[in-house]
């Protein structure tokens, strides 16, 4: 194979994209307006990571998606399981979950403000309404999506309720709350961005509003390049891990 | 002979929008113990519906089924399933090996008798030495295999199979067939099997339940007095065989 066949697509990809950017912003179209170069702006962000203001803004970002991203998962797994455990819960419930699910967090900021300031709890708790209900809704989904052929399999060995949940709801719900968790992981990671940027907790968001409204064009990209393969890391960690624990699937 | 299980009087209707659906008339029918007894009958008819209420997940309208002269509720003692989608039967996250411990459980057994438990049966069906793999890792008739290793190690009284044969190819299922007779030699587990391959039941059977109409009744009880050992090649060219193919087959459709 020759060496430009070893590249990984994904390399050549992103390198044309950078390549196109530049070509744009230094004689293209948009050469005239405030949009830095992606040379400028990649320049940017190795000085910016030589600075330790960058790593605790990065830091107190990843923090702020980590933290709620925990505390959804130890409030909606629990929960969603107990509400897929019954048809009863799961109809009567169900409205009000799909109706917080559509609340973007951004809508709750300034009452969260109130109730919390700009502060690091207020990021954590944005990241919690903006995941919990969806989360809670996909495991109870996948509780109910058992299959009812392994249930009676179980039932006619007369296995009990608890061995029907350890050994047959959960892995069956494994999957449908891996696709939960892998969207959840990303979608913390920009709501804990969003509170910084609209509701100045401290972050990546900050330092990005700081940058634009001093009017830092090539700050404000680099923390954008960095947030994106923050992102990029993120999904690809969350892939690799339902790969290693969801074993049975993808065969 | 004693009844191993006994069906008194059992009617089963289901509500549906369009009104109550009646799928089972007053059906009567012993089951002797040791006997291999196939339910056959047109499509539709509701030998699946009576497998339900012999297992105990599901209770009729009217009616009741008893086993050694005691009214189930619930899934039996001693009961053991094999079910036609092995792939939805057997978890495809466990080993074969686990899935084969996990009935096990309720009769807490030694680390090592478990341990035997689940060799030996993997052995009757000719599975020795794969209980690591994974399900998804055997093809079709060896996970058939694998569910019959699972029934058998909880050292059943009673068998239950739903179309056991139904999802794998014809090869296999002749061999899977040869099995079954192997091990209703080496155990005589009171067997029951809903099936719709006519010729299978009788290769198979004691004796066959043939169902029919709407509400289903039983229509007749055709013992299969072919003698034991039975094969493939021999049993099949029997006359009697021939006989009691047509006869059974003339009822199903209703030509009889």
């Amino acid at each position: 194979m020759s060496i430009a066949g070893r590249i990984p697509p994904w390399i050549v990809s992103m390198l044309l994209a950078l390549a196109f950017w530049q070509v744009a912003a230094s004689v293209g179209p948009i050469s005239d307006s405030s949009i830095p170069t992606a040379v400028d702006s990649v320049t940017t962000l190795v000085q910016l990571l030589g600075q330790s203001e960058t790593w605790i803004a990065l830091g107190q970002t990843v923090a702020i998606a980590a933290i709620g991203f925990a505390l959804s998962l130890l409030i909606a797994l629990p929960l969603g399981i107990l509400i897929g455990l019954s048809r009863f819960a799961f109809t009567s419930t169900k409205f009000v979950f799909d109706f917080f699910k559509v609340i973007p967090p951004i809508v709750i900021i300034p009452i969260t403000i109130l109730a919390l300031g700009p502060t690091f709890q207020m990021g954590v708790f944005l990241v919690v309404f903006g995941l919990v209900f969806a989360l809670a809704i996909q495991t109870a989904y996948g509780v109910r999506d058992a299959d009812p052929v392994l249930l009676d399999t179980m039932r006619a060995y007369r296995q009990g309720i608890v061995t029907q949940i350890r050994y047959a709801r959960l892995p069956s719900a494994a999957s449908f709350i891996a696709v939960g968790i892998r969207i959840s992981a990303t979608a913390a990671l920009v709501i804990a961005v969003v509170a910084g940027l609209i509701g100045g907790a401290p972050g990546l968001g900050r330092q990005l509003l700081l940058s634009q409204t001093g009017g830092l064009a090539d700050q404000t990209f680099a923390i954008v390049l960095l947030l994106g393969v923050l992102g990029v890391l993120v999904s690809h960690g969350i892939e690799w891990s339902r790969r290693k624990v969801i074993f049975w699937e993808d065969r | 002979m004693t009844a191993e299980i006994s069906i008194r009087n059992v009617s089963m209707e289901f509500p549906t929008p369009d009104g109550v659906k009646h799928v089972l008339n007053d059906i009567s029918y012993d089951v002797n113990q040791h006997h291999f007894v196939s339910i056959v009958g047109p499509s539709g008819v509701g030998k699946t519906t009576l497998l339900r209420l012999l297992t105990g997940l599901m209770k009729p309208t009217s009616g009741e089924i008893q086993v050694h002269g005691e009214r189930i509720s619930g899934a039996p003692k001693g009961l053991a399933v094999v079910l036609q989608d092995y792939t939805r039967s057997l978890m495809p996250w466990l080993t074969i090996e686990k899935n084969i411990a996990l009935p096990l459980r309720n009769q807490k057994l030694g680390k090592a008798e478990t341990r035997e438990r689940i060799e030996s049966s993997l052995e009757e069906v000719g599975l020795s030495g794969t209980g690591g793999n994974y399900p998804w890792q055997m093809s079709g008739g060896m996970q058939q295999r694998a569910s019959i290793a699972r029934a058998l190690a909880v050292r059943p009284t009673i068998l239950v199979m739903d179309e056991p044969f139904a999802s794998v190819d014809a090869q296999t299922r002749f061999d899977l067939e040869d099995l079954v007779l192997k091990v209703r030699a080496d155990f005589g587990i009171t067997t029951l099997m809903v099936t719709h391959d006519i010729d299978e039941a009788v290769y198979l059977s004691d004796e066959i339940v043939v169902l029919h109409g709407r509400p289903a009744g039983v229509r007749d009880v055709v013992v299969v007095d072919i003698p034991f050992p039975r094969s493939q090649i021999e049993t099949r060219n029997d006359q009697r065989f021939t006989e009691l193919r047509t006869h059974v087959y003339a009822m199903v459709r209703g030509l009889e």
